[in-house]
């Protein structure tokens, strides 16, 4: 089906390349949404990707999933559009807003189990960018798909390009970058609460 | 106590993900060993802030698709014209200056009346040099004239 629309819209059918758009601009968002938050870059990648997915459609022999191939034309259109961006070496409680402080005092106290609200959950989101931003963009891609969306491997290896066991790899050391920043924050703050409260 | 075997652990794969026999083993563990129990909750932290990362997707608004087929039928438009004729329209104000400019300088140059050099006549027409060289002057003197002018010169100088 997906491939006999690729096929009318080569041929120049645009109501079957409209029907394409339609039906996977939900996962095309999904990916750009991995690499940009703001609504304005995530629709300019996104229509780069359909763009591109146009022009190339004849190079989409059937072979795998129309989804699949269009999900790695997106993550390579996202990626060299981050491409480039200063990534943050090192992250110092000092950078930490207020919120994301007090999110972070609130967490370690044992109160994660309450329900997020939006507030605390945009807090989450800020900080989880933060800590993401002491990766490359594609270890990024690859945590946000394993830790966050519980995506398999083999999805990410998909999605990618990577082999399986590179995938592994770049997520294990993506994962210890991270918690290690994290930590490396929760001792500051540890510093900070313990100061307080000797001053006190 | 093992702790790098822990933090392997933790780093292998999310808390989410880790099978109960590891996370069995991390409780014990952490209950003795202070620093894993730092690594266990920055783990467990990162797992949410990552997940609450990943919920934050962004949906395409309902424009988007007539956004991206106004945008293909702008990219046809272009790809139709061919290159020469596209190169042609963005350079074609330069292109005329630069003419007229190049027209306007030539015109110029060949309008302009030649000059003659001035020649420096300080002497007079019947300076020795001039009867000498000068036919003209050779047919308004006679003769007599010429040799007069040149020898002249040359008795005054003894």
């Amino acid at each position: 089906m997906d491939l006999d629309l690729a096929r009318q819209a080569q041929d120049g059918d645009e109501s079957a390349f409209a029907e394409i758009v339609r039906r996977y601009s939900p996962r095309v968002f999904s990916v750009a949404s991995r690499f940009f938050r703001q609504r304005t870059l995530v629709e300019e990648a996104a229509q780069e990707v359909f763009l591109k997915a146009f022009t190339q459609l004849g190079s989409f022999e059937g072979r795998g999933s129309f989804e699949g191939w269009l999900t790695r034309i997106a993550t390579n259109t996202c990626l060299n559009m981050v491409r480039g961006a200063k990534r943050r070496p090192e992250l110092t409680v000092s950078d930490l807003t207020e919120d994301e402080q007090g999110w972070l005092e609130h967490q370690s106290a044992g109160n994660g189990g309450e329900p997020a609200s939006v507030e605390t959950s945009l807090v989450a989101t800020d900080l989880a960018d933060r800590l993401l931003s002491v990766l490359s963009p594609e270890d990024q891609q690859a945590l946000l798909m394993i830790d966050g969306e519980e995506a398999s491997i083999k999805e990410v290896a998909e999605a990618t390009g990577w082999s399986e066991s590179k995938v592994k790899v770049r997520a294990f050391r993506a994962r210890k970058k991270v918690r290690d920043a994290m930590e490396k924050l929760l001792s500051y703050k540890n510093k900070g609460t313990r100061a307080d409260s000797t001053a006190d | 106590m093992d702790d790098k075997h822990i933090t392997e652990i933790l780093d292998k794969a999310s808390i989410a993900m880790l099978a109960e026999s590891d996370l069995n083993e991390i409780r014990v563990h952490v209950l003795a060993c202070m620093s894993c129990r730092d690594a266990f909750e920055a783990a467990r932290l990162s797992a949410v802030v990552l997940t609450s990362r990943a919920q934050a997707t962004i949906e395409p608004s309902p424009f988007f698709q007539t956004r991206v087929m106004a945008a293909l039928r702008e990219q046809q438009a272009v790809e139709s014209v061919p290159a020469m004729l596209r190169l042609w329209r963005s350079a074609k104000a330069l292109v005329s200056i630069m003419a007229v400019t190049t027209a306007t300088l030539a015109v110029v140059s060949f309008m302009q009346p030649a000059e003659t050099t001035p020649v420096a006549e300080t002497a007079s027409a019947y300076s020795e040099y001039s009867v000498i060289m000068d036919r003209d002057a050779d047919e308004q003197m006679s003769y007599e004239q010429v040799l007069s002018t040149i020898y002249e010169d040359d008795d005054e100088a003894r």
